[in-house]
């Protein structure tokens, strides 16, 4: 199944690429460092949970803005709510991650879209717990306990590849495959996380994903 | 228009790609003691002490017999000590195990599981001696214990 989600993300990597290729537009190359654009996102991503993983709600929005549309200091932010009701027992999750970093734009001719790479330092953490967790021994008959709250904290480190394209005036989709590394937390031998926001599952020390996200940019010094 | 009805088109479908997951637990729960008697007492042995053995604890509301003389235990989950009964004909001996608890959450399929890792043990008379070959249980590695009668 991981393998389907890296071959379709290339997929859609090359789709959107031809996209923003295929425009034509003209830009006057501009001198010194100029803000070309504030853009405030959503990731519209997280929403496919409330389909597919209704155990989990998660928010993340972000904030970049563009110098000579070539460089782009962007900061994110995210919440993440768990409540994992199974049949032996009840997790309860709920954390914040926050990521700062910054975007280079590849294309050379094309004054608002992006095709390019980026770095994100990121930093999350979470507050978990667990009750109404049933044992059941065929000797020792059942039992019920619970786990108190415990802080986790993570660090980690990302490289992205993706692309943002104005979908009408003023408004962007940007579709990007992100690898994360994590250097610090996020696991722990007895009670690990369900899931570190903004990273993903936290048995693994790499996660691999893609993030979608709808942006407006907002009308300041456009040409 | 079309670009964008492919782009939702595409995104609904990799929600579906993202949001698969297989939700039954495949890996081992068990976390067992394994228990190892070695009858060296020729009285016990001519007796047929093993043939006739049963385990049980206090806290059981049935009772187990063995035939053979390597057996599994389940630790009590709820203490932090669990007595073990062995009888066999005349004879009634006690082990009493004394561990910590840890509470572990093996995975989102699976819950949790308890291990434990033995502090000490007391024992009575008909009983020689008590190895412990691994004082760790987990669901990876299985608890080891050799009673000498």
């Amino acid at each position: 199944m991981d393998m389907l989600r890296y071959i379709f993300s290339i997929l859609l990597f090359f789709v959107f690429s031809f996209q923003l290729m295929a425009q034509k537009t003209d830009e006057k190359k501009k001198d010194g460092w100029e803000i070309t654009g504030i853009k405030i996102g959503m990731d519209v991503g997280r929403f496919s949970n409330f389909l597919f993983k209704p155990e989990q709600t998660s928010y993340a929005g972000s904030l970049d803005v563009g110098f000579n549309n070539k460089y782009f200091i962007i900061a994110e932010a995210g919440y993440s709510e768990i409540n994992l009701d199974r049949d032996n027992y009840n997790y309860i999750s709920d954390g914040t991650f926050y990521k700062i970093g910054l975007d280079y734009n590849m294309l050379k001719k094309y004054p608002t879209d992006f095709l390019g790479a980026g770095f994100r330092f990121a930093y999350s953490t979470l507050e978990h717990s667990a009750n109404n967790i049933r044992f059941e021994s065929e000797h020792w008959g059942s039992y019920y306990t619970e786990k108190e709250s415990e802080t986790n904290q993570t660090m980690w480190l990302e490289a992205s590849f993706g692309l943002k394209g104005e979908i009408f005036k003023n408004v962007y989709f940007g579709w990007s495959a992100i690898i994360k590394v994590r250097f610090y937390g996020g696991t722990d031998d007895k009670f690990q996380p369900y899931d570190i926001p903004g990273f993903g599952k936290a048995a693994n020390s790499i996660s691999i994903g893609a993030n979608y996200f709808i942006y407006y940019q907002i009308p300041f010094n456009r040409k | 228009m079309k670009f964008i009805f492919r782009i939702v088109g595409i995104l609904l479908f990799a929600f579906m790609i993202f949001n698969c997951s297989d939700n039954r637990c495949n890996e081992e729960v068990d976390v067992l003691l394994k228990a190892e008697i070695i009858v060296n007492d020729p009285i016990l042995t001519n007796a047929g002490f093993l043939e006739t053995l049963s385990i049980y604890s206090p806290a059981w509301t049935d009772s187990v017999h063995y035939s053979s003389a390597n057996f599994m235990l389940e630790l009590s989950p709820f203490a932090d000590t669990t007595v073990f009964v062995f009888t066999s004909q005349a004879w009634k001996d006690t082990v009493k195990i004394f561990y910590e608890r840890d509470l572990v959450y093996l995975s989102q399929e699976c819950g949790f599981v308890t291990y434990y890792k033995i502090d000490s043990t007391r024992y009575t008379s008909t009983i020689d001696s008590l190895v412990w070959v691994n004082k760790k249980l987990t669901t990876l590695t299985d608890g080891h214990v050799k009673i000498y009668f």
